[in-house]
């Protein structure tokens, strides 16, 4: 049997140009004739997929491969924790060294990121938000649709933000999509800066740009004077501990920047 | 590559007419290789949203697809299609408001993959709901991206096993000849075909298209 032969099956995931995938599925190999491997960058999915794969490693290997039947999301609740605060661009510098301290070893990555908000509009008196994401500056990447829901309002005492979130990484014709499904963009703007990880905490120090004609990422101008520095994990529902490590971290951050929950209705 | 209908011959069930293709398959030296599905449902713009828009509902089909077990595609007839991971069925219950989904109108196909050198071929019993309502056969040639490069080899093959009942190029090739083949371009193909199963009659009884 030719290697080429699995063309159609190769990639498991059907997102095109997805040259580095973080998000991939083994080749069914003809000549191992098995599931080589599962991994998924999504925390939720990993506990999932990797039952899955033992079962398909332990059960297959005499027989012939048994396709994955389709793996749905499930059923699972991710929260959104998070912690907000920010510094003047004069205090970036310490404050970029300070995370290159403490948080996990890796290459200094900064991002430039073009993200819309869209909005659709019912009966009901707040409209559905939905926050598209992409990148300007690595090109192949899926688009990044994200949906978020109100902040819950349950134990004054839990240190941080809390919030249902839905990630989902989508094909380059989002947009267009959105369009369809009668989604209207509301605003958008541009994001410029540098992230880092500490476990399963992400901090992300950027500045917002505002664009000046819309579709037209290359004219923005700042919108303050200032970087946005926000730390959250993304975890199940019902893991609480999260938000005391948060608060740790964020403990270590003082007197450079004070990281804080910061409820965005008393914004409005 | 190619998704097509077969109809049910005279006189015969679903299930033997499927038995019967599987058979002429094993013949010709196809391996079989496990099991494949392909599910779609329906939603519809729900009233409250369709006064804002000034346009009559649309309808949106949600589909999976096991040969790719990590995403679900998303269309619209006629419209864009978008392939998206599966939290995307996560979204659509976030949805429920805005977008109804239509039960009842839940379709798919379950059947048996074969392999025969370079070709894929999935022969699945269309199901809606309980009742089984046709055949769908989709034959795959893995080497090519390019449509139109290798549309005759196609027919030729499917001529081998299908016989009289193999079909005209799928309108989704149309304009697009010289364009590469994605997955996108198999699930429009299956949706226009479960979409002429469920306007045709429960029992198709008339002869053979």
């Amino acid at each position: 049997m030719q290697k080429g032969v699995c063309g159609g099956g190769r990639a498991g995931l059907a997102l095109p140009g997805l040259e580095n995938p973080e998000l991939a599925e083994g080749g069914r190999d003809s000549e191992s004739r098995g599931c080589t491997g599962v991994s998924c960058a999504y925390p939720i999915g990993r506990s999932v997929f990797i039952s899955v794969v033992f079962h398909l490693i332990t059960v297959v290997m005499e027989a012939p491969p048994v396709t994955m039947m389709p793996v749905t999301g499930g059923a699972i609740n991710m929260m959104e924790y998070l912690l907000q605060g920010s510094v003047l661009d004069h205090s970036l510098e310490s404050l970029i060294h300070r995370l290159r301290g403490l948080c996990d070893n890796m290459e200094p990555e900064t991002f430039l990121d073009h993200e819309m908000v869209f909005l659709l509009k019912g009966q009901q008196a707040s409209p559905f938000v939905l926050r598209a994401r992409r990148s300007m500056d690595r090109a192949g990447s899926p688009w990044h649709l994200r949906y978020l829901g109100q902040p819950e309002m349950g134990d004054k005492n839990r240190h941080a933000l809390v919030r249902n979130c839905v990630d989902i990484a989508t094909s380059e014709n989002l947009t267009d999509f959105l369009m369809e499904m009668g989604f209207r963009m509301d605003h958008e703007f541009v994001a410029k800066g540098h992230l880092f990880r500490k476990g399963i905490m992400k901090i992300v120090v950027y500045k917002i740009f505002r664009i000046l004609v819309p579709g037209n990422t290359d004219s923005t101008e700042a919108l303050s004077l200032s970087y946005l520095v926000e730390l959250s994990v993304v975890a199940p529902a019902g893991q609480d501990m999260v938000s005391d490590d948060m608060r740790n971290f964020a403990e270590q951050l003082k007197p450079l920047v004070h990281l804080e929950k910061i409820d965005p209705k008393r914004l409005m | 590559m190619g998704v097509s209908q077969m109809p049910v011959a005279e006189g015969k069930s679903v299930q033997q007419t499927v038995e019967i293709l599987t058979r002429k398959l094993e013949m010709l030296g196809a391996e079989k290789q496990g099991t494949f599905s392909v599910d779609c449902e329906t939603y519809h713009t729900a009233a409250s949203t369709l006064g804002s828009q000034g346009q009559a509902g649309k309808l949106m089909y949600v589909m999976h697809n096991s040969e790719y077990p990590l995403s679900c595609f998303a269309l619209f007839e006629n419209g864009p299609c978008l392939i998206a991971d599966t939290n995307f069925d996560v979204l659509m219950v976030k949805l429920k408001g805005f977008f109804q989904s239509a039960k009842a109108s839940k379709i798919e196909t379950r059947g048996t993959r074969y392999q025969y050198c370079d070709f894929l071929v999935k022969v699945g019993t269309v199901t809606m709901g309980p009742s089984a309502r046709g055949i769908s056969v989709e034959v795959e040639y893995c080497p090519c991206v390019v449509a139109s490069d290798c549309w005759s080899l196609l027919l030729e093959f499917l001529q081998s096993f299908l016989g009289s009942h193999t079909p005209g190029a799928p309108a989704v090739f149309g304009n697009r000849h010289d364009a590469v083949y994605g997955p996108a371009d198999t699930m429009v193909q299956y949706m226009e075909l479960f979409n002429k199963i469920r306007k045709q009659q429960q029992v198709p009884v008339a002869g053979i298209r």
